[in-house]
């Protein structure tokens, strides 16, 4: 997840030659992108893996949900991915890749504070659902 | 009985389609309205290059397509665009020029509108310059018609042809035009450049607010 991210937002480029650049006014969305990254990743690993031991899968919605919003903050509109979106929905595209845009680092905060007690819950619900029973 | 949750997520989902049907189509008409408005080359004025920056004699030429409300086209503004003037641009080995590509809203295109009716004063290039430097949050009315009135009075244009060639729409075709000429040269996103050699012919495309270090190398290897 943190390479597309780093794509989109324009801090990983491949053509025409492979390059990383962040800027300081950048950095603060950089720290996000990470920071979101490693949550999303223990996150649905963790729920992946529940998902195979205990049969639930109660939590990996949320944990999704959490990432989705994470990762569509930002969607420049004038990137690829905004363009692409402005060109499929038109008006509404333009409205929602604007609002993804002008709210990118408060939706990123409230991305990693909903896979924070996604992490929380499911490492309390690995340790009791685990217990082997005596 | 129909399951009332089954019913539920069918009425949102049919709302869902068709309020993506209507932008779809409130999209489809703006393309047909951008190319149809666009009735013939000729009758866009003659001299319809955009104004170049740089010597006409360079070697090198930079193409950029963007849009003054975009942010990444910012970003490039701030962080890459000094070095390659001071180190290509002022040096005579490359030049510049700025074809709009205005794919953000009415406010975009209103902004490349003004960029002409400023170069009508001569004064294209610190017009540029100004859009950029006060840039907004995309679509918030830091570009409407009054706020690029408010430029021009602070370049010291004579604000009477100014405000006549805004209001009438004077180069509503000439940015119509780029736009289509920038979509058939293969943009799909804001800032993308094409690097020209004039004598070989010879191109390179940049897409993004890529650091500085990939136009020189690219511009040195063109030289």
């Amino acid at each position: 997840m943190l390479i597309p991210l780093l794509i989109i937002s324009e801090h990983l480029f491949l053509e025409p030659y492979i390059i990383f650049s962040i800027y300081p006014e950048s950095f603060v969305n950089f720290s996000l992108i990470l920071i979101l990254s490693i949550f999303a990743g223990i996150v649905i690993s963790m729920n992946i893996f529940r998902i195979r031991q205990i049969k639930k899968t109660n939590k990996i919605g949320i944990s999704l949900f959490g990432t989705i919003i994470g990762a569509s903050a930002g969607a420049c509109s004038c990137g690829p991915v905004g363009f692409s979106i402005i060109t499929t929905f038109g008006t509404a595209g333009g409205i929602a890749t604007a609002f993804l845009d002008m709210y990118e680092i408060p939706l990123r905060i409230i991305s990693i504070g909903i896979l924070i007690v996604v992490f929380f819950t499911s490492l309390k619900s690995l340790k009791n659902e685990c217990k082997i029973k005596s | 009985m129909v399951d009332k949750k089954k019913l539920i997520v069918v009425i949102v989902g049919i709302a869902i389609v068709s309020a993506l049907g209507a932008s779809f189509s409130s999209y489809v008409g703006q393309v047909d309205q951008m190319t149809q408005d666009i009735q013939d080359e000729s009758d866009v004025s003659p001299v319809s290059l955009p104004p170049l920056l740089g010597s006409q004699t360079a070697p090198v030429t930079i193409i950029e397509m963007g849009d003054y409300q975009c942010e990444m086209c910012k970003r490039w503004y701030d962080e890459s665009r000094p070095k390659i003037i001071e180190n290509f641009i002022d040096t005579g080995k490359a030049n510049m020029f700025f074809i709009d590509y205005p794919i953000l809203g009415v406010d975009s295109a209103l902004a490349a509108e003004a960029t002409y009716c400023a170069d009508d004063q001569g004064k294209y290039w610190d017009y540029h310059v100004t859009l950029y430097d006060y840039q907004g949050h995309m679509n918030s009315g830091w570009a409407n018609a009054e706020r690029l009135k408010s430029f021009a009075f602070n370049l010291d244009l004579n604000m009477d042809e100014f405000e006549e060639c805004l209001d009438s729409s004077k180069y509503d075709q000439r940015v119509k035009l780029n736009w289509q000429k920038a979509s058939a040269g293969g943009a799909n996103s804001t800032p993308t450049f094409i690097i020209v050699n004039t004598e070989t012919g010879n191109e390179e495309k940049i897409v993004g607010a890529q650091p500085y270090a990939v136009f020189e190398k690219v511009i040195n290897s063109m030289l």
